[in-house]
C-alpha cells in the first residue's frame, strides 16, 4: 500500500505540476527577454531544500495559518501541493531549454517548408516531445524520493500519509535498517523503472 | 523582382548587437546569386530574411511586390512557400529518407502516399533510390545535406535559398547539386547560395552579392 500510495501521490504531484509549468516553459521559449530573467531563477530554485517548502506550506496550512481552513495539513493533498510546488522548477527549467531547442531548429525548418505558424509549433512540439517526457521522468524522481515536505505537512500518517521515504525514515529511527534498506531499494527499483520506461516509450514512438 | 530589400535592419531578439543594416538588395527568378562574405558577415541572416521567415527591425522586406510583413497570414503563407530555404547544418526528422523528402508536400495539403510517391520519383530521377528506405539517423553529412536539398526542390519553389550546400560534401555530390541548380535555374528557379569560397561565386553566379559586417558592399 505505501508503494502504491507513492506512486499516487508522487504522480499526482507531477501531473498537476505540468499542468501550469508546461506553458509556462512554453511563454519563456517565446519571450526571450522573460526568459533571460526567469529562466535563472527557476534553475536556482531547482536545488531548493525540500524542509523549507514544507515548513513555508506548514505555516500556510496550519490550523492558525492564512489556509488553514482548508483543512488540508496533515492529508496527501498537502503533500501532492508541496511536491507540485517542488517539482515546478525543475518541469519549467528542462523543458524551456528543450522547446527553446526545437522552436529554434524544427519549428524554423518547418517555416522554411511551408508550415503555418500553428503547424510549425505542432511540429516542434512533437520534436520536443521526448524531452519533456524526461523531463517528466526527472521530476518523478525527485517527488518520489523528497522526505521534508511528505513530512512536515503530511505527518507520516499510517495508511493515510505514509509514503516510502517517511516509512524509512520511520524505519531507521526505530533500529530497523533492514526493513529500511527494503524500502530504499524498492524505491530505487520505483525511479528506475520509470526513467526505463519513459525511455522505452521515446524509443517506440521516435524510432 | 521576387524579393526585394528596402533599408532593412536586423538584431536578433533580446540583443542591442545590428546584425544586418541598411540593406537595399533583391532577388529575382531564373537568376543564380551568390552572397559572398565571410564567417559571421551576416549572409545567414540577410537569407533568413530573404526566404521571410526573419522579420527585420526596420525596413521592408517586399515579395512579389506586396509589403510582405504588411499582409495577412492566409496571403504571408502563400507566398512565404513560394521559397524554400536550407540550412547549413542539414537539419532532419527522425524517420526514412523518403519520408523527409515528402514531409513538405504533406504539410502543404498534399496526401500522403503521393507525397510519397513524389519523393520517390525525385529520388529515382537522380539515381539515388538506393536511400529511400534509409533511415535519417544513418546518413553522412553530405547524405544528409543532399536529402536536405532534395527535399526542398520537391516543393517545386519559385525562389530557392541554399545556405553554404557544399560545405559537407565530396566531389561527386558537389557537381550532381550543381547540375541540379543548373537544371533549376533553367527553368525558373531563381537560386540563392550563400558561401565564402571565392571559386564558386566566379563559377556559378551570374550576381554576386558581397556582405561584410551586416553591410551589402556591392548590390547588383
Amino acid at each position: 500500500m505505501i508503494i502504491l500510495r507513492t506512486l499516487w501521490i508522487s504522480g499526482t504531484a507531477v501531473v498537476l505540476s505540468l499542468l501550469w509549468s508546461l506553458p509556462l516553459a512554453y511563454l519563456l521559449s517565446r519571450k526571450p527577454g522573460l526568459a533571460k530573467i526567469m529562466v535563472p531563477v527557476f534553475d536556482a530554485l531547482i536545488g531548493v531544500p525540500t524542509v523549507l517548502i514544507g515548513l513555508v506550506l506548514y505555516m500556510l496550512f496550519s490550523s492558525r495559518g492564512p489556509l488553514g481552513f482548508l483543512g488540508l495539513l496533515y492529508t496527501p493533498y498537502a503533500i501532492i501541493i508541496g511536491e507540485a510546488i517542488l517539482v515546478t522548477p525543475l518541469i519549467t527549467s528542462t523543458t524551456y531549454h528543450v522547446l527553446n531547442n526545437v522552436i529554434n531548429t524544427y519549428g524554423e525548418l518547418a517555416l522554411t517548408l511551408g508550415a503555418t505558424d500553428k503547424q510549425a509549433m505542432m511540429v516542434a512540439l512533437r520534436e520536443g516531445l521526448p524531452g519533456v517526457l524526461a523531463s517528466t521522468a526527472m521530476a518523478f524522481s525527485r517527488a518520489s524520493g523528497e522526505l521534508g515536505i511528505a513530512l512536515m505537512v503530511g505527518g507520516n500518517i499510517k495508511g493515510y500519509t505514509r509514503v516510502m521515504t517517511t516509512a524509512i525514515a520511520l524505519e531507521v529511527s526505530r533500529g530497523e535498517f533492514e526493513s529500511a534498506i527494503m524500502l530504499g531499494v524498492v524505491l530505487v527499483i520505483i525511479v528506475v523503472s520509470t526513467s526505463i520506461a519513459i525511455r522505452f516509450l521515446q524509443r517506440k514512438v521516435y524510432g | 523582382m521576387a524579393i526585394e530589400f528596402s533599408n532593412v535592419w536586423y538584431r536578433y531578439p533580446g540583443s542591442r548587437k545590428w546584425v544586418l543594416s541598411s540593406v537595399d538588395v533583391g532577388f529575382d527568378e531564373s537568376r543564380i546569386y551568390v552572397v559572398f562574405g565571410p564567417n559571421g558577415s551576416g549572409k545567414t541572416t540577410l537569407l533568413k530574411i530573404a526566404s521571410l521567415i526573419y522579420r527585420p527591425a526596420r525596413g521592408k522586406v517586399f515579395a512579389w511586390g506586396y509589403d510582405y510583413w504588411g499582409l495577412p497570414n492566409s496571403k504571408r503563407i502563400e507566398l512565404r512557400r513560394r521559397i524554400v530555404y536550407v540550412h547549413e547544418k542539414p537539419i532532419l526528422f527522425k524517420g526514412t529518407v523518403e519520408y523527409n523528402i515528402a514531409y513538405g508536400l504533406m504539410i502543404r495539403g498534399l496526401d500522403r502516399h503521393e507525397a510519397l510517391v513524389k519523393a520517390r520519383v525525385l529520388l529515382e530521377k537522380l539515381g539515388l533510390s538506393y536511400l529511400a528506405d534509409k533511415k535519417t539517423n544513418g546518413l553522412s553529412a553530405g547524405e544528409a545535406q543532399l536529402v536536405a536539398i532534395l527535399r526542398a526542390i520537391v516543393l517545386e519553389p519559385r525562389i530557392l535559398v541554399l545556405d553554404e550546400p557544399f560545405a559537407h560534401l565530396d566531389s561527386s555530390k558537389r557537381d550532381k547539386i550543381m547540375e541540379l541548380v543548373l537544371e533549376l535555374r533553367e527553368n525558373g528557379t531563381g537560386v540563392v547560395i550563400a558561401s565564402h569560397d571565392v571559386f564558386l561565386a566566379k563559377a556559378i553566379a551570374e550576381r554576386v552579392i558581397v556582405v561584410e559586417n551586416g553591410k551589402v558592399l556591392k548590390p547588383d
